[in-house]
């Protein structure tokens, strides 16, 4: 049966729709607009698959755990992996950032003072798309954090056993985690021996941040290999935390030189991240 | 009902293309299945497919592909579009110049949303492997319903 073209009429909706569906693209870009549908899909999304979850794959698990007498060495199995992944980020609060427990005032925030031991809240990764971390600008993640309080965790850092990978760019009960590779994210960084500082914004490509100077006015010569660390002056992150090393140095016209920074941190190396207020 | 069938098939469509994405983004080649799948809704459609379902459908798949809002809407709307205005056309083409539009069809939106969601690292190599395996996915779809039995043959 033949088809009819469209009409005038149909031919002006779909200008509409079209010029409807720009402007909303046009101010999610722009503006994250949406950023609470989105948040509250993904909420529901997250909410729901591991409701299926428990009460279906989680059931079968159980069913096949009871049937082994294997079920206590399981349960011990992973309660020993937790405690090895929290001994991990405990271990990189100590020997990568004692500065951090020494120097500065971080020690004064209350929700610090409650524990000494654990200064810090722990998350566990709910949400995170490898397609969009290996393909596009945005590097986003969803954590929970595991919290009796109901604080509000935005702007907190979020890392994990590797270092430094983000920070909290929305707080609900998933907090979302904007990478320190997101296309929009900056920090700023500085050499070891404080006489060179530079903001590093996101690649969009995993692992690597850029930082981009002026040789005409910061005469310094940055080597491949050179360590770069976190300055604190944007108040997000404190100073001294490894960030990377240069990867390479790119001249893209006589004002302007491109360092590419490989990050040391990783964000898919462990499901529980550190989240902290410094 | 048929509203519910597109909304599952898109779904699970969407998933299928992100498993696979994750595999073939390595070899610079994106295969955007949804978008050709619905691509083949409306062009396998008796009726003219109404721009408010393309819009609706469009904002729905940005939703669950966690993308902009409004990237496939508008994509979904032009090619409904250009199917709707084209669809009698189609009847005198060839099945290969039919799969060349639908495979450069996906490779426009292959570029525009790139342009949109990764315009730091936009690659042009990328581009033209898409477009030359679109147009052979496109071809390999068509040659292969032949083979199909007869009730998927209908539909196809």
């Amino acid at each position: 049966m033949a088809r009819i073209s469209p009409t005038r009429g149909q031919k002006l909706l779909f200008l509409i729709y079209i010029l409807t569906g720009i402007c909303i693209l046009y101010f999610d870009i722009t503006s994250n607009s949406f950023q609470f549908l989105k948040n509250g899909f993904k909420s529901f999304k997250i909410s729901s698959s591991y409701f299926l979850n428990q009460i279906t794959v989680e059931q079968f698990k159980n069913l096949k755990e009871r049937s082994k007498s294997k079920k206590f060495l399981l349960e011990e199995n992973e309660n020993l992996k937790d405690a090895l992944d929290l001994s991990y980020l405990n271990n990189y609060l100590i020997t990568k950032e004692n500065k951090f427990y020494k120097d500065h005032d971080i020690i004064k925030y209350p929700s610090l003072d409650k524990s000494a031991q654990s200064p810090f809240k722990i998350a566990q990764l709910r949400s995170f798309d490898p397609n969009t971390f290996n393909c596009c600008d945005r590097h986003r993640m969803f954590i929970e954090i595991i919290s009796d309080d109901e604080n509000n965790f935005k702007e907190f850092m979020v890392f994990n056993s590797s270092g430094i990978i983000g920070q909290i760019i929305h707080s609900n009960k998933y907090s979302e985690v904007m990478l320190l590779t997101d296309i929009s994210h900056y920090i700023p960084l500085k050499s070891i021996t404080n006489d060179f500082f530079c903001n590093a914004r996101g690649s969009g490509r995993p692992g690597i941040v850029i930082c981009t100077y002026n040789p005409l006015v910061d005469t310094r010569e940055v080597e491949v290999g050179q360590i770069f660390y976190s300055s604190g002056l944007g108040g997000i992150f404190p100073k001294d935390i490894e960030i990377g090393k240069v990867n390479k140095v790119i001249q893209i016209d006589p004002t302007t030189i491109n360092l590419e920074i490989k990050l040391s941190a990783n964000p898919l190396k462990s499901d529980l991240f550190g989240v902290i207020r410094y | 009902m048929k509203y519910v069938k597109i909304i599952f098939s898109l779904i699970l469509i969407n998933v299928v293309d992100q498993k696979i994405a994750s595999f073939t983004y390595e070899y610079y080649l994106i295969i955007p299945l949804t978008f050709l799948s619905y691509s083949l809704y409306v062009y396998k459609s008796d009726s003219n497919t109404s721009s408010g379902e393309a819009f609706l459908l469009g904002l729905f798949v940005d939703l669950i592909s966690e993308s902009f809002l409004g990237l496939n809407a508008v994509f979904f709307c032009l090619i409904t579009y250009f199917i709707n205005i084209y669809s009698n056309a189609f009847k005198i083409f060839s099945y290969l110049q039919i799969c060349i539009f639908f495979g450069l069809a996906s490779s426009a939106y292959v570029g525009f949303s790139q342009m949109i969601i990764n315009l730091w690292n936009f690659s042009y190599v990328t581009l033209f492997i898409s477009s030359v395996f679109n147009i052979i996915f496109c071809i390999f779809i068509a040659i292969s319903s032949i083979y199909l039995p007869y009730f998927v043959k209908r539909r196809l």
